[in-house]
């Protein structure tokens, strides 16, 4: 078996930053990430043989800072593993991992998770339809790639994250067919009331609302995506008008003309890895999600397994930085290297930083009287193809928790094991019961925490077989049940 | 109507390959993954669902929704978003 002293998993800004302040602490550090380059979704790299400084301004400069970020991994105390998965941990610090070369375990004195976040998606009718997305997506395919998903794109959701990104797309040559924000006009500049003092901020915001109102893009305030419209792929969405609660006014629809769709109601923390671990969890109102508890060394409840960045709470590319730092100099402490304590100043700016996206998470929650909306023919489970009126039926009939809505009728069950649909059940459920999203739980993070053959899992020292059990089966002879 | 769905023009991309979709030759750049690949050559559905038949394309992007499946090499379920383009790599999609 391999062995390390600290395994830092996720290479975006956290990890990141961890795994440097460990090394130049002293302590041999190995980087996981599943992606083919470091940088997380945040600092998306290209690949090395692209070549452009001249795409769009807003995106160059944030590809150079992750370039930046990322030479620091250039120290003989770091070891890059990309496409990388990790599929199992134990709290005794056991990794499981699965590359293209096979499958490996390594032993780690610590482990610093910095596993990131995934986007916060609401269902409409044909959200399944090839040309809806998450925004994330197309600036993933836009940083990464150089490829624009589309020609008339409609961006939807809530947050200052849809002008950033609507700004990109217009940058590299798209049409913006509208932005739909959930919030009304009122509360979304309130919301931008609360970066008070952040004058940077302030000032990149209302840049891209001029560059957006200059192109003539129509800004859609208090507005949701009811349905997609399209019969095999993406022609345009179906827009209603809310009220303060989020629910629909009856009336006030319109149809827009689109060929993509790209949806973020914020952020949800990537936890599976911690709870697999043990790693206690705490529900946080501010983003209406549950994240991995720590203390102030970001150390968990499972001694030697530290959380950096959005695992800890959804925070952004400055908390996670700070977060990445304070990690990888404790976990370097506690095996012995004169890394340096974190001083009340570094304590102070974090905590600062944490209670300004807190605040900021707060005003951009999605309201309850959108998860209300959403009509019972509705897919809620994209795996599974499970609706919300099957959901809300399993509930009304004693399935409480998500772990019981999954045996119910197999929500959560499917390939992505539950990451996109469980935040969504888990509202249902609480509004058609009358309890918390809290009480409602979480999915139980199973291994593998991401489907591998199943020869991996198997001899996880060995390499694998090809063929997934699914279609192994199906080649003996069995059918398939649904 | 037919998308466009498009390169950024003013990158340069390194030397072109060719990979397969479905048993037809598609040009294909260092670095892209396969996902990419399909996009730019204008296939939006990668695949149907075992449930309903239902088209299936680029969700989430960064490798959590599993709804880009595609078959490489004889591998079946393989996610398009995190699996790079090899010169000469057989992809299949299935019909939708």
């Amino acid at each position: 078996m391999n062995t390390t002293e600290i395994a830092v998993i996720g290479a975006g800004p956290a990890g990141i930053a961890a795994a440097v302040t460990a090394a130049n602490a002293g302590a041999r550090v190995l980087l996981l990430d599943e992606n083919p380059r470091p940088g997380g979704q945040y600092y998306k790299q290209p690949p090395s043989s692209f070549h452009a400084n001249d795409v769009a301004s807003s995106l160059s400069e944030n590809i150079q800072h992750g370039r930046e970020l990322i030479a620091g991994l250039n120290n003989p105390k770091i070891t890059v593993c990309a496409n990388t998965l990790v599929w199992n941990i134990t709290a005794d610090g056991i990794l499981d991992l699965y590359a293209p070369e096979g499958a490996t375990r390594v032993q780690a004195k610590r482990i610093i998770l910095a596993s990131g976040a995934y986007e916060r998606v609401v269902p409409f009718a044909g959200w399944t339809l090839p040309g809806v997305m998450t925004v994330g997506a197309a600036q993933l395919m836009l940083k990464g790639q150089g490829l624009l998903v589309g020609q008339k794109i409609l961006l939807c959701g809530t947050g200052p994250l849809l002008q950033l990104a609507a700004v990109q797309l217009l940058d590299a040559g798209a049409d913006i067919a509208a932005l739909v924000e959930l919030h009304s006009r009122t509360e979304f500049f309130g919301g931008g009331l609360k970066l008070f003092g952040q004058w940077g901020k302030i000032g990149q915001g209302m840049a891209q609302q001029k560059k957006l109102l200059d192109a003539g893009v129509p800004m859609k305030y208090g507005c949701v995506v009811t349905r997609a419209v399209g019969e095999t792929e993406t022609r345009g969405a179906v827009i209603v008008k809310v009220d303060g609660n989020g629910r629909p006014i009856a009336g006030s629809e319109e149809t827009i003309a689109a060929d993509t769709i790209c949806m973020n109601y914020g952020f949800v923390p990537a936890t599976e890895l911690a709870r697999l671990a043990g790693c206690e969890q705490f529900f946080d109102t501010h983003f209406d999600a549950f994240a991995t508890k720590t203390n102030d060394d970001l150390e968990t409840t499972a001694r030697g397994i530290f959380a950096a960045g959005e695992v800890r709470g959804i925070g952004g590319v400055e908390v996670a930085l700070l977060e990445g730092k304070i990690a990888g100099a404790a976990a370097a402490r506690q095996l012995g290297y004169a890394a340096q304590s974190n001083g009340h100043d570094v304590l102070k700016e974090w905590q600062k930083a944490r209670a300004a996206f807190d605040s900021l998470s707060s005003m951009f929650a999605v309201k309850r009287g959108v998860y209300e909306s959403i009509a019972d023919d509705v897919l809620v489970c994209r795996c599974e193809e499970i609706r919300a009126g099957e959901i809300r039926d399993a509930a009304r009939a004693g399935a409480q928790n998500l772990n019981a809505l999954k045996a119910w009728n197999r929500c959560g069950m499917g390939r992505c094991q539950g990451r996109i649909c469980g935040p969504i059940a888990a509202q249902l459920i609480a509004s058609e019961t009358g309890t918390s999203v809290e009480s409602v739980g979480a999915f139980t993070a199973r291994i593998p925490v991401k489907p591998v053959p199943l020869g991996v899992v198997g001899a996880s020292a060995e390499p694998h077989a090809t063929g997934t059990a699914m279609e192994d089966h199906v080649g003996y002879g069995a059918a398939r049940v649904k | 109507m037919t998308i466009q769905v498009q390169r950024i023009s003013q990158i340069e991309r390194g030397q072109a390959f060719s990979i397969t979709v479905n048993g037809q030759p598609i040009e294909a750049y260092p670095g892209e993954s396969i996902a990419t690949v399909l996009a730019a050559a204008g296939y939006r559905a990668f695949r149907a669902t075992d449930a309903s038949a239902s088209p299936r394309g680029i969700f989430c992007g960064m490798g959590i929704c599993f709804d880009c499946l595609v078959t490489v090499d004889g591998l079946p379920n393989q996610r398009a978003c995190m699996t790079e383009a090899r010169a000469g790599c057989e992809v299949r999609v299935r019909d939708v």
